[in-house]
Protein backbone atom coordinates (compact mmCIF):
# COMPACT_ATOMS: atom_id res chain seq x y z
CA UNK A 1 0.00 0.00 0.00
CA UNK A 2 2.71 2.46 1.07
CA UNK A 3 4.72 1.38 -1.97
CA UNK A 4 1.79 2.30 -4.19
CA UNK A 5 1.42 5.71 -2.54
CA UNK A 6 5.13 6.31 -2.93
CA UNK A 7 4.91 5.45 -6.59
CA UNK A 8 1.92 7.76 -7.07
CA UNK A 9 3.81 10.55 -5.33
CA UNK A 10 6.75 9.99 -7.68
CA UNK A 11 4.38 10.36 -10.65
CA UNK A 12 3.04 13.53 -9.06
CA UNK A 13 6.58 14.91 -8.69
CA UNK A 14 7.39 14.15 -12.31
CA UNK A 15 4.19 15.82 -13.48
CA UNK A 16 4.96 18.81 -11.27
CA UNK A 17 8.46 18.95 -12.72
CA UNK A 18 7.01 18.78 -16.23
CA UNK A 19 4.51 21.59 -15.54
CA UNK A 20 7.26 23.77 -14.09
CA UNK A 21 9.53 23.06 -17.04
CA UNK A 22 6.80 24.27 -19.38
CA UNK A 23 6.37 27.51 -17.50
CA UNK A 24 9.98 28.46 -16.83
CA UNK A 25 12.22 29.58 -19.65
CA UNK A 26 13.09 26.33 -21.34
CA UNK A 27 16.87 26.58 -20.85
CA UNK A 28 16.76 26.59 -17.06
CA UNK A 29 14.51 23.64 -16.27
CA UNK A 30 14.63 20.80 -18.77
CA UNK A 31 11.50 18.71 -19.25
CA UNK A 32 11.50 15.15 -17.88
CA UNK A 33 11.58 13.91 -21.45
CA UNK A 34 14.65 15.99 -22.38
CA UNK A 35 16.35 14.77 -19.23
CA UNK A 36 15.63 11.16 -20.14
CA UNK A 37 17.14 11.69 -23.60
CA UNK A 38 20.21 13.30 -22.05
CA UNK A 39 20.55 10.33 -19.68
CA UNK A 40 20.45 7.93 -22.61
CA UNK A 41 23.15 9.88 -24.38
CA UNK A 42 25.36 10.08 -21.29
CA UNK A 43 24.97 6.36 -20.75
CA UNK A 44 25.68 5.55 -24.37
CA UNK A 45 28.95 7.48 -24.60
CA UNK A 46 30.14 6.04 -21.27
CA UNK A 47 30.67 9.42 -19.59
CA UNK A 48 28.14 8.75 -16.87
CA UNK A 49 29.54 5.33 -16.00
CA UNK A 50 33.11 6.59 -15.75
CA UNK A 51 32.06 9.54 -13.59
CA UNK A 52 29.88 7.32 -11.42
CA UNK A 53 32.79 4.92 -10.92
CA UNK A 54 35.11 7.77 -9.92
CA UNK A 55 32.61 9.17 -7.47
CA UNK A 56 31.79 5.81 -5.94
CA UNK A 57 35.47 5.10 -5.33
CA UNK A 58 35.88 8.46 -3.62
CA UNK A 59 32.69 8.05 -1.60
CA UNK A 60 33.21 4.42 -0.59
CA UNK A 61 36.92 4.90 0.13
CA UNK A 62 36.41 7.95 2.35
CA UNK A 63 33.32 6.57 4.07
CA UNK A 64 34.89 3.18 4.78
CA UNK A 65 38.05 4.79 6.09
CA UNK A 66 35.92 7.04 8.30
CA UNK A 67 34.03 4.08 9.75
CA UNK A 68 37.22 2.10 10.29
CA UNK A 69 38.68 4.93 12.35
CA UNK A 70 35.53 6.26 14.01
CA UNK A 71 34.06 3.08 15.50
CA UNK A 72 37.22 1.85 17.27
CA UNK A 73 38.10 5.36 18.50
CA UNK A 74 34.53 5.95 19.71
CA UNK A 75 34.51 2.60 21.52
CA UNK A 76 37.86 3.24 23.18
CA UNK A 77 36.71 6.71 24.28
CA UNK A 78 33.53 5.27 25.77
CA UNK A 79 35.09 2.26 27.46
CA UNK A 80 38.11 4.08 28.89
CA UNK A 81 36.37 7.12 30.24
CA UNK A 82 39.47 9.20 31.05
CA UNK A 83 40.44 8.91 27.36
CA UNK A 84 36.93 9.90 26.34
CA UNK A 85 36.72 12.88 28.68
CA UNK A 86 40.14 14.07 27.52
CA UNK A 87 39.39 13.84 23.81
CA UNK A 88 35.71 14.71 23.62
CA UNK A 89 36.18 18.48 23.70
CA UNK A 90 38.53 18.29 20.70
CA UNK A 91 36.20 15.94 18.88
CA UNK A 92 33.23 18.26 19.39
CA UNK A 93 35.29 21.27 18.32
CA UNK A 94 36.41 19.55 15.15
CA UNK A 95 32.88 18.35 14.42
CA UNK A 96 31.46 21.85 14.79
CA UNK A 97 34.04 23.34 12.43
CA UNK A 98 33.26 23.69 8.72
CA UNK A 99 35.72 21.21 7.35
CA UNK A 100 35.81 22.71 3.84
CA UNK A 101 38.23 25.11 5.51
CA UNK A 102 40.82 22.32 5.41
CA UNK A 103 40.61 21.81 1.67
CA UNK A 104 43.50 24.14 0.68
CA UNK A 105 45.68 22.47 3.30
CA UNK A 106 44.70 19.03 2.08
CA UNK A 107 45.57 19.99 -1.49
CA UNK A 108 48.98 21.19 -0.34
CA UNK A 109 49.71 17.84 1.28
CA UNK A 110 47.83 15.34 -0.85
CA UNK A 111 47.54 17.02 -4.22
CA UNK A 112 44.44 17.00 -6.37
CA UNK A 113 43.92 13.27 -6.98
CA UNK A 114 42.09 10.47 -5.23
CA UNK A 115 44.03 10.63 -1.95
CA UNK A 116 42.92 14.22 -1.39
CA UNK A 117 39.33 13.46 -2.41
CA UNK A 118 39.13 10.41 -0.19
CA UNK A 119 40.55 12.36 2.71
CA UNK A 120 37.94 15.10 2.31
CA UNK A 121 35.17 12.50 2.39
CA UNK A 122 36.83 10.80 5.35
CA UNK A 123 36.88 14.06 7.30
CA UNK A 124 33.17 14.49 6.78
CA UNK A 125 32.16 10.93 7.61
CA UNK A 126 34.36 10.28 10.62
CA UNK A 127 32.90 12.75 13.12
CA UNK A 128 29.22 11.76 13.21
CA UNK A 129 30.11 8.09 13.41
CA UNK A 130 32.65 8.70 16.16
CA UNK A 131 30.41 10.94 18.24
CA UNK A 132 27.46 8.57 18.03
CA UNK A 133 29.56 5.52 18.85
CA UNK A 134 30.92 7.32 21.90
CA UNK A 135 27.42 8.41 22.97
CA UNK A 136 26.17 4.86 22.48
CA UNK A 137 28.78 3.41 24.82
CA UNK A 138 28.08 6.10 27.43
CA UNK A 139 24.35 5.36 27.26
CA UNK A 140 24.78 1.72 28.28
CA UNK A 141 22.49 0.68 31.12
CA UNK A 142 24.67 0.53 34.25
CA UNK A 143 22.18 -1.82 35.88
CA UNK A 144 22.77 -4.38 33.13
CA UNK A 145 26.49 -4.11 33.70
CA UNK A 146 25.96 -4.73 37.39
CA UNK A 147 23.81 -7.75 36.52
CA UNK A 148 26.66 -9.06 34.38
CA UNK A 149 29.11 -8.49 37.21
CA UNK A 150 26.82 -10.41 39.56
CA UNK A 151 27.23 -13.54 37.43
CA UNK A 152 30.98 -12.89 37.21
CA UNK A 153 31.08 -12.18 33.49
CA UNK A 154 34.54 -11.04 32.38
CA UNK A 155 35.38 -7.61 30.99
CA UNK A 156 35.50 -8.86 27.42
CA UNK A 157 32.17 -10.58 27.85
CA UNK A 158 30.57 -7.49 29.33
CA UNK A 159 31.89 -5.52 26.38
CA UNK A 160 30.75 -8.01 23.74
CA UNK A 161 27.39 -8.97 25.22
CA UNK A 162 26.24 -5.75 26.90
CA UNK A 163 28.17 -2.64 25.86
CA UNK A 164 28.57 -3.21 22.13
CA UNK A 165 25.00 -4.35 21.37
CA UNK A 166 23.61 -1.46 23.36
CA UNK A 167 25.71 0.96 21.29
CA UNK A 168 24.64 -0.52 17.94
CA UNK A 169 21.49 1.60 17.41
CA UNK A 170 23.54 4.73 18.10
CA UNK A 171 26.30 3.60 15.74
CA UNK A 172 23.74 3.12 12.99
CA UNK A 173 22.42 6.63 13.46
CA UNK A 174 26.04 7.78 13.11
CA UNK A 175 26.51 5.71 9.97
CA UNK A 176 23.43 7.35 8.45
CA UNK A 177 24.58 10.87 9.20
CA UNK A 178 28.08 9.94 8.09
CA UNK A 179 26.83 8.60 4.75
CA UNK A 180 24.94 11.81 4.03
CA UNK A 181 27.93 14.00 4.78
CA UNK A 182 30.25 11.65 2.88
CA UNK A 183 28.09 12.03 -0.22
CA UNK A 184 28.03 15.80 0.09
CA UNK A 185 31.77 15.86 0.59
CA UNK A 186 32.28 13.62 -2.43
CA UNK A 187 30.74 16.31 -4.62
CA UNK A 188 32.57 19.07 -2.76
CA UNK A 189 35.87 17.26 -3.21
CA UNK A 190 35.26 16.80 -6.92
CA UNK A 191 34.45 20.47 -7.31
CA UNK A 192 37.44 21.79 -5.35
CA UNK A 193 40.20 19.37 -6.35
CA UNK A 194 40.80 17.87 -9.80
CA UNK A 195 37.41 18.16 -11.48
CA UNK A 196 36.23 14.59 -11.96
CA UNK A 197 33.37 12.27 -11.23
CA UNK A 198 29.75 13.28 -10.81
CA UNK A 199 30.76 16.50 -9.08
CA UNK A 200 32.99 17.30 -12.03
CA UNK A 201 30.18 16.74 -14.53
CA UNK A 202 27.92 18.86 -12.35
CA UNK A 203 30.42 21.71 -12.62
CA UNK A 204 30.87 21.33 -16.36
CA UNK A 205 27.18 21.13 -17.23
CA UNK A 206 26.24 23.78 -14.71
CA UNK A 207 28.76 26.27 -16.05
CA UNK A 208 27.72 25.68 -19.66
CA UNK A 209 23.98 25.70 -18.96
CA UNK A 210 23.44 22.17 -20.27
CA UNK A 211 20.55 21.75 -17.92
CA UNK A 212 19.24 18.39 -19.15
CA UNK A 213 22.61 16.73 -18.50
CA UNK A 214 22.94 18.63 -15.26
CA UNK A 215 19.61 17.23 -14.07
CA UNK A 216 20.70 13.70 -14.92
CA UNK A 217 23.66 14.05 -12.54
CA UNK A 218 21.49 15.52 -9.78
CA UNK A 219 19.10 12.60 -10.08
CA UNK A 220 21.92 10.05 -10.04
CA UNK A 221 23.25 11.62 -6.82
CA UNK A 222 19.80 11.45 -5.30
CA UNK A 223 19.52 7.78 -6.24
CA UNK A 224 22.89 7.01 -4.62
CA UNK A 225 21.67 8.72 -1.46
CA UNK A 226 18.48 6.67 -1.42
CA UNK A 227 20.30 3.39 -2.03
CA UNK A 228 22.82 4.00 0.74
CA UNK A 229 20.24 5.04 3.32
CA UNK A 230 17.92 2.15 2.44
CA UNK A 231 20.86 -0.25 2.77
CA UNK A 232 21.57 1.13 6.24
CA UNK A 233 17.93 0.81 7.17
CA UNK A 234 18.03 -2.87 6.28
CA UNK A 235 21.22 -3.33 8.26
CA UNK A 236 19.51 -1.70 11.23
CA UNK A 237 16.50 -4.00 10.91
CA UNK A 238 18.77 -7.03 10.96
CA UNK A 239 20.90 -5.86 13.86
CA UNK A 240 18.19 -4.56 16.15
CA UNK A 241 15.41 -6.99 15.40
CA UNK A 242 14.93 -7.48 19.16
CA UNK A 243 13.22 -4.09 19.24
CA UNK A 244 9.50 -4.74 19.08
CA UNK A 245 8.48 -1.22 18.13
CA UNK A 246 7.67 -2.16 14.51
CA UNK B 1 27.16 -29.58 58.27
CA UNK B 2 25.05 -28.74 61.33
CA UNK B 3 27.11 -28.56 64.45
CA UNK B 4 24.46 -29.93 66.78
CA UNK B 5 22.75 -27.52 69.12
CA UNK B 6 24.38 -24.15 68.87
CA UNK B 7 23.48 -22.20 71.95
CA UNK B 8 24.22 -18.52 72.30
CA UNK B 9 24.27 -15.63 69.87
CA UNK B 10 27.97 -15.81 69.14
CA UNK B 11 27.87 -19.44 68.12
CA UNK B 12 24.86 -18.75 65.91
CA UNK B 13 26.66 -15.88 64.21
CA UNK B 14 29.77 -17.98 63.71
CA UNK B 15 27.88 -20.74 61.92
CA UNK B 16 25.80 -18.27 59.89
CA UNK B 17 26.15 -18.24 56.12
CA UNK B 18 25.80 -14.46 55.85
CA UNK B 19 27.02 -12.07 58.53
CA UNK B 20 26.91 -8.29 58.35
CA UNK B 21 28.36 -6.55 61.37
CA UNK B 22 28.44 -2.83 61.99
CA UNK B 23 27.97 -2.11 58.30
CA UNK B 24 27.67 1.48 57.15
CA UNK B 25 27.28 2.61 53.57
CA UNK B 26 26.82 6.11 52.14
CA UNK B 27 26.24 7.18 48.54
CA UNK B 28 27.38 10.41 46.94
CA UNK B 29 24.52 12.54 45.79
CA UNK B 30 24.91 14.17 42.41
CA UNK B 31 23.62 17.63 43.21
CA UNK B 32 24.47 18.07 46.84
CA UNK B 33 27.57 17.88 48.97
CA UNK B 34 26.24 15.70 51.76
CA UNK B 35 26.13 11.98 50.97
CA UNK B 36 23.05 9.85 51.66
CA UNK B 37 23.52 7.47 54.55
CA UNK B 38 21.98 4.35 53.07
CA UNK B 39 22.92 2.10 56.00
CA UNK B 40 24.30 2.82 59.46
CA UNK B 41 25.70 0.27 61.90
CA UNK B 42 23.68 -2.55 60.49
CA UNK B 43 23.96 -6.02 62.03
CA UNK B 44 22.31 -9.00 60.42
CA UNK B 45 23.06 -12.68 60.23
CA UNK B 46 21.45 -15.45 58.25
CA UNK B 47 22.04 -19.10 59.21
CA UNK B 48 22.72 -21.53 56.42
CA UNK B 49 19.58 -22.79 54.75
CA UNK B 50 17.36 -20.15 56.31
CA UNK B 51 14.87 -17.96 54.54
CA UNK B 52 14.96 -14.38 55.79
CA UNK B 53 12.58 -11.67 54.62
CA UNK B 54 13.64 -8.03 54.78
CA UNK B 55 10.68 -5.72 55.20
CA UNK B 56 10.72 -1.95 55.20
CA UNK B 57 9.59 1.20 53.44
CA UNK B 58 11.29 2.45 50.26
CA UNK B 59 14.70 3.98 50.71
CA UNK B 60 15.61 2.13 53.90
CA UNK B 61 18.54 0.39 52.24
CA UNK B 62 17.10 -3.05 51.44
CA UNK B 63 18.59 -3.16 47.94
CA UNK B 64 21.89 -1.90 49.32
CA UNK B 65 22.00 -4.82 51.78
CA UNK B 66 21.64 -7.29 48.91
CA UNK B 67 24.31 -5.56 46.81
CA UNK B 68 26.69 -5.64 49.76
CA UNK B 69 26.05 -9.33 50.37
CA UNK B 70 26.62 -10.11 46.68
CA UNK B 71 29.91 -8.19 46.80
CA UNK B 72 28.82 -5.72 44.13
CA UNK B 73 29.65 -2.78 46.39
CA UNK B 74 31.99 -2.67 49.38
CA UNK B 75 30.88 -1.35 52.78
CA UNK B 76 32.32 1.96 53.97
CA UNK B 77 32.88 0.45 57.39
CA UNK B 78 32.01 -2.75 59.18
CA UNK B 79 32.29 -6.16 57.61
CA UNK B 80 30.35 -8.41 55.30
CA UNK B 81 31.19 -12.10 55.50
CA UNK B 82 29.60 -14.69 53.26
CA UNK B 83 30.42 -18.37 53.74
CA UNK B 84 33.39 -17.36 55.87
CA UNK B 85 34.88 -14.99 53.29
CA UNK B 86 34.55 -11.53 51.83
CA UNK B 87 31.79 -11.83 49.24
CA UNK B 88 32.63 -12.12 45.56
CA UNK B 89 29.92 -11.87 42.91
CA UNK B 90 29.36 -15.03 40.91
CA UNK B 91 27.13 -17.97 40.11
CA UNK B 92 27.34 -19.26 43.71
CA UNK B 93 24.88 -16.47 44.52
CA UNK B 94 21.74 -15.89 42.49
CA UNK B 95 20.43 -12.32 42.33
CA UNK B 96 16.87 -11.50 41.31
CA UNK B 97 16.93 -7.76 40.65
CA UNK B 98 14.13 -5.36 41.36
CA UNK B 99 13.53 -4.38 37.73
CA UNK B 100 14.35 -7.71 36.04
CA UNK B 101 17.53 -6.50 34.28
CA UNK B 102 17.08 -8.82 31.33
CA UNK B 103 19.30 -8.28 28.30
CA UNK B 104 16.92 -6.83 25.69
CA UNK B 105 18.87 -8.10 22.66
CA UNK B 106 19.24 -11.64 23.98
CA UNK B 107 16.55 -14.31 23.79
CA UNK B 108 15.11 -15.82 26.96
CA UNK B 109 17.39 -18.83 26.43
CA UNK B 110 20.46 -16.61 25.97
CA UNK B 111 19.54 -14.51 29.00
CA UNK B 112 19.46 -17.56 31.25
CA UNK B 113 22.61 -19.02 29.69
CA UNK B 114 24.41 -15.74 30.34
CA UNK B 115 24.07 -16.37 34.09
CA UNK B 116 25.98 -19.63 33.63
CA UNK B 117 29.01 -17.92 32.05
CA UNK B 118 31.30 -18.50 35.02
CA UNK B 119 29.99 -21.88 36.16
CA UNK B 120 32.52 -24.04 34.35
CA UNK B 121 29.74 -25.82 32.44
CA UNK B 122 30.44 -26.32 28.75
CA UNK B 123 28.31 -24.80 26.01
CA UNK B 124 26.09 -27.84 25.66
CA UNK B 125 25.55 -28.18 29.40
CA UNK B 126 24.74 -24.50 29.71
CA UNK B 127 22.09 -24.76 27.00
CA UNK B 128 20.58 -27.81 28.64
CA UNK B 129 20.58 -26.30 32.11
CA UNK B 130 19.01 -23.05 30.89
CA UNK B 131 16.31 -24.94 29.02
CA UNK B 132 15.50 -26.95 32.15
CA UNK B 133 15.01 -23.87 34.31
CA UNK B 134 13.05 -22.06 31.61
CA UNK B 135 10.71 -25.06 31.52
CA UNK B 136 10.52 -25.01 35.31
CA UNK B 137 9.03 -21.51 35.24
CA UNK B 138 6.71 -22.56 32.42
CA UNK B 139 8.27 -20.57 29.60
CA UNK B 140 9.57 -23.30 27.30
CA UNK B 141 7.42 -21.98 24.46
CA UNK B 142 9.07 -18.58 24.79
CA UNK B 143 12.70 -19.69 24.95
CA UNK B 144 13.45 -18.01 21.63
CA UNK B 145 11.48 -14.82 22.38
CA UNK B 146 13.06 -11.50 23.27
CA UNK B 147 12.21 -9.86 26.61
CA UNK B 148 10.38 -7.07 24.79
CA UNK B 149 7.84 -9.61 23.61
CA UNK B 150 6.97 -10.84 27.12
CA UNK B 151 4.53 -9.60 29.75
CA UNK B 152 5.78 -8.31 33.09
CA UNK B 153 4.99 -11.57 34.84
CA UNK B 154 6.82 -13.57 32.20
CA UNK B 155 9.89 -11.32 32.44
CA UNK B 156 9.83 -11.89 36.16
CA UNK B 157 9.83 -15.63 35.63
CA UNK B 158 12.82 -15.33 33.29
CA UNK B 159 14.63 -13.40 36.01
CA UNK B 160 13.82 -16.19 38.48
CA UNK B 161 14.96 -18.89 36.07
CA UNK B 162 18.20 -16.99 35.54
CA UNK B 163 18.86 -16.71 39.27
CA UNK B 164 18.03 -20.37 39.92
CA UNK B 165 19.84 -21.80 36.90
CA UNK B 166 23.31 -21.71 38.41
CA UNK B 167 21.86 -23.62 41.39
CA UNK B 168 23.31 -21.14 43.86
CA UNK B 169 23.64 -21.83 47.55
CA UNK B 170 22.53 -18.26 48.26
CA UNK B 171 19.58 -16.46 46.71
CA UNK B 172 19.22 -12.69 46.91
CA UNK B 173 15.77 -11.59 45.83
CA UNK B 174 14.83 -7.92 45.54
CA UNK B 175 11.05 -7.46 45.53
CA UNK B 176 10.73 -10.18 42.93
CA UNK B 177 6.96 -10.31 42.93
CA UNK B 178 6.24 -6.61 43.32
CA UNK B 179 5.31 -5.96 39.72
CA UNK B 180 3.19 -8.98 38.86
CA UNK B 181 -0.53 -9.47 39.24
CA UNK B 182 -2.00 -11.00 42.39
CA UNK B 183 -2.89 -14.41 40.95
CA UNK B 184 0.50 -14.93 39.34
CA UNK B 185 2.13 -13.78 42.53
CA UNK B 186 0.33 -16.42 44.63
CA UNK B 187 1.42 -19.13 42.21
CA UNK B 188 4.99 -17.87 42.09
CA UNK B 189 5.16 -17.77 45.87
CA UNK B 190 4.14 -21.41 46.06
CA UNK B 191 6.66 -22.27 43.32
CA UNK B 192 9.37 -20.50 45.27
CA UNK B 193 8.47 -22.38 48.48
CA UNK B 194 8.65 -25.69 46.63
CA UNK B 195 11.97 -24.86 44.99
CA UNK B 196 13.35 -23.78 48.30
CA UNK B 197 12.12 -26.97 49.99
CA UNK B 198 14.12 -28.96 47.43
CA UNK B 199 17.34 -26.97 47.32
CA UNK B 200 17.39 -25.33 50.73
CA UNK B 201 19.40 -22.35 49.60
CA UNK B 202 20.05 -19.54 52.04
CA UNK B 203 17.64 -16.81 51.01
CA UNK B 204 17.50 -13.07 51.59
CA UNK B 205 14.14 -11.93 50.30
CA UNK B 206 13.27 -8.22 50.11
CA UNK B 207 9.61 -7.31 50.03
CA UNK B 208 7.11 -4.54 50.68
CA UNK B 209 4.38 -6.98 51.54
CA UNK B 210 3.88 -7.97 55.15
CA UNK B 211 1.89 -11.07 54.17
CA UNK B 212 4.55 -12.23 51.75
CA UNK B 213 7.31 -11.63 54.27
CA UNK B 214 5.64 -13.82 56.89
CA UNK B 215 4.39 -16.48 54.53
CA UNK B 216 7.78 -17.31 53.03
CA UNK B 217 10.28 -16.69 55.78
CA UNK B 218 11.76 -18.29 58.87
CA UNK B 219 12.53 -14.82 60.09
CA UNK B 220 11.38 -11.31 59.23
CA UNK B 221 13.84 -8.45 59.57
CA UNK B 222 12.20 -5.04 59.82
CA UNK B 223 14.27 -2.10 58.60
CA UNK B 224 13.80 1.61 59.11
CA UNK B 225 14.97 4.43 56.85
CA UNK B 226 17.26 7.48 57.19
CA UNK B 227 19.63 6.01 58.06
CA UNK B 228 18.86 2.44 57.18
CA UNK B 229 19.07 0.05 60.12
CA UNK B 230 17.45 -3.05 61.56
CA UNK B 231 14.86 -2.22 64.18
CA UNK B 232 13.25 -5.58 64.78
CA UNK B 233 13.69 -9.28 64.02
CA UNK B 234 10.83 -11.72 64.35
CA UNK B 235 11.00 -15.49 64.12
CA UNK B 236 8.16 -16.99 62.12
CA UNK B 237 7.47 -20.24 63.93
CA UNK B 238 4.95 -21.66 61.50
CA UNK B 239 5.52 -25.19 60.24
CA UNK B 240 6.81 -25.99 56.74
CA UNK B 241 5.74 -26.87 54.09
CA UNK B 242 3.41 -23.94 54.13
CA UNK B 243 1.75 -24.41 50.76
CA UNK B 244 -0.06 -27.41 52.19
CA UNK B 245 -2.32 -25.41 54.46
CA UNK B 246 -3.97 -22.02 54.47
CA UNK B 247 -1.32 -20.18 56.43
CA UNK B 248 -3.25 -16.92 56.46
CA UNK B 249 -6.00 -18.58 58.49
CA UNK B 250 -3.72 -19.59 61.37
CA UNK B 251 -3.98 -17.47 64.55
CA UNK B 252 -0.20 -17.11 64.68
CA UNK B 253 -0.10 -15.58 61.19
CA UNK B 254 -2.82 -13.10 62.09
CA UNK B 255 -0.94 -12.19 65.23
CA UNK B 256 2.39 -11.65 63.45
CA UNK B 257 0.71 -9.73 60.70
CA UNK B 258 -1.00 -7.20 62.96
CA UNK B 259 2.16 -6.80 65.00
CA UNK B 260 4.28 -6.04 61.92
CA UNK B 261 1.65 -3.73 60.47
CA UNK B 262 1.58 -1.70 63.65
CA UNK B 263 5.36 -1.47 63.66
CA UNK B 264 5.50 -0.32 60.03
CA UNK B 265 2.73 2.21 60.51
CA UNK B 266 4.67 3.71 63.42
CA UNK B 267 7.77 3.85 61.27
CA UNK B 268 6.11 5.64 58.40
CA UNK B 269 4.12 8.07 60.51
CA UNK B 270 7.21 9.06 62.47
CA UNK B 271 9.48 9.51 59.45
CA UNK B 272 9.68 13.23 58.69
CA UNK B 273 10.48 12.60 55.06
CA UNK B 274 7.58 10.27 54.38
CA UNK B 275 4.41 11.46 52.67
CA UNK B 276 2.37 10.32 55.63
CA UNK B 277 4.40 12.06 58.32
CA UNK B 278 2.10 12.81 61.26
CA UNK B 279 3.81 13.25 64.61
CA UNK B 280 1.64 11.55 67.20
CA UNK B 281 1.71 14.62 69.48
CA UNK B 282 -0.41 16.75 67.17
CA UNK B 283 -1.60 15.86 63.71
CA UNK B 284 -3.31 19.11 62.79
CA UNK B 285 -3.36 19.88 59.12
CA UNK B 286 -2.09 16.55 57.87
CA UNK B 287 -4.55 14.68 55.72
CA UNK B 288 -3.57 11.30 57.14
CA UNK B 289 -5.54 8.26 55.89
N1 LIG C 1 23.84 3.99 43.55
C1 LIG C 1 23.31 4.91 44.39
N2 LIG C 1 23.66 6.20 44.27
C2 LIG C 1 23.15 7.13 45.10
N3 LIG C 1 22.28 6.88 46.07
C3 LIG C 1 21.88 5.61 46.26
C4 LIG C 1 22.37 4.56 45.41
N4 LIG C 1 21.80 3.40 45.81
C5 LIG C 1 21.00 3.73 46.85
N5 LIG C 1 21.05 5.04 47.13
C6 LIG C 1 20.32 5.73 48.21
O1 LIG C 1 20.45 4.95 49.37
C7 LIG C 1 19.21 4.83 50.04
C8 LIG C 1 18.81 3.37 50.16
O2 LIG C 1 18.56 2.87 48.86
P1 LIG C 1 18.08 1.38 48.57
O3 LIG C 1 19.05 0.43 49.16
O4 LIG C 1 17.84 1.28 47.11
O5 LIG C 1 16.70 1.33 49.35
P2 LIG C 1 15.45 0.35 49.18
O6 LIG C 1 15.86 -0.79 48.31
O7 LIG C 1 15.08 -0.06 50.58
O8 LIG C 1 14.35 1.17 48.56
C9 LIG C 1 18.21 5.66 49.27
O9 LIG C 1 18.10 6.92 49.89
C10 LIG C 1 18.84 5.80 47.91
O10 LIG C 1 18.48 7.02 47.33
MG1 LIG D 1 15.09 -1.39 46.48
Amino acid sequence: MIALYRFLFLIFLIVLWWVISLNVRANFIPSPWATLLAAQKLLADGKLIVALGDSLITFAGGYALGILVAIPVGLVMGVFLPVGKTLEIYVYALAAMPRVAFIPLIIVFLGLGFPAKIFIVFLGAVMPVLINTYAGVLAVDQELIEMARSVRAGRMQIFARIVLPSAVPFIIVGLRLGATIALINTVVAELYTAVRGLGGLLAIYGNTFRMAEYFVIVIVLAIIGVIVSEGLRHLEKRLVRWKTSD
Amino acid sequence: MTSGNSSGEAAAAASAKIVLSGVSKAFERRNSGTPTMALQHLDMSVPEGHFVSILGPSGCGKTTVLRLVDGLVPPDSGSVVVAGQAPRPGPEMGFVFQAFRLIPWATVQANVEFALTATGLNKHERAERAARYIALVGLQRFAQSYPGELSGGMKQRVALARAFASEPSILLMDEPFASIDAQTRELMQVELMKLWAQHRATVLFVTHSVDEAIMLADRVVLMSPRPGRVIEEIEVDLPHPRWQYDIRATPRFVELRSYLWAAIKDLVLNDPSSDFYAPTSGNAGTPAD
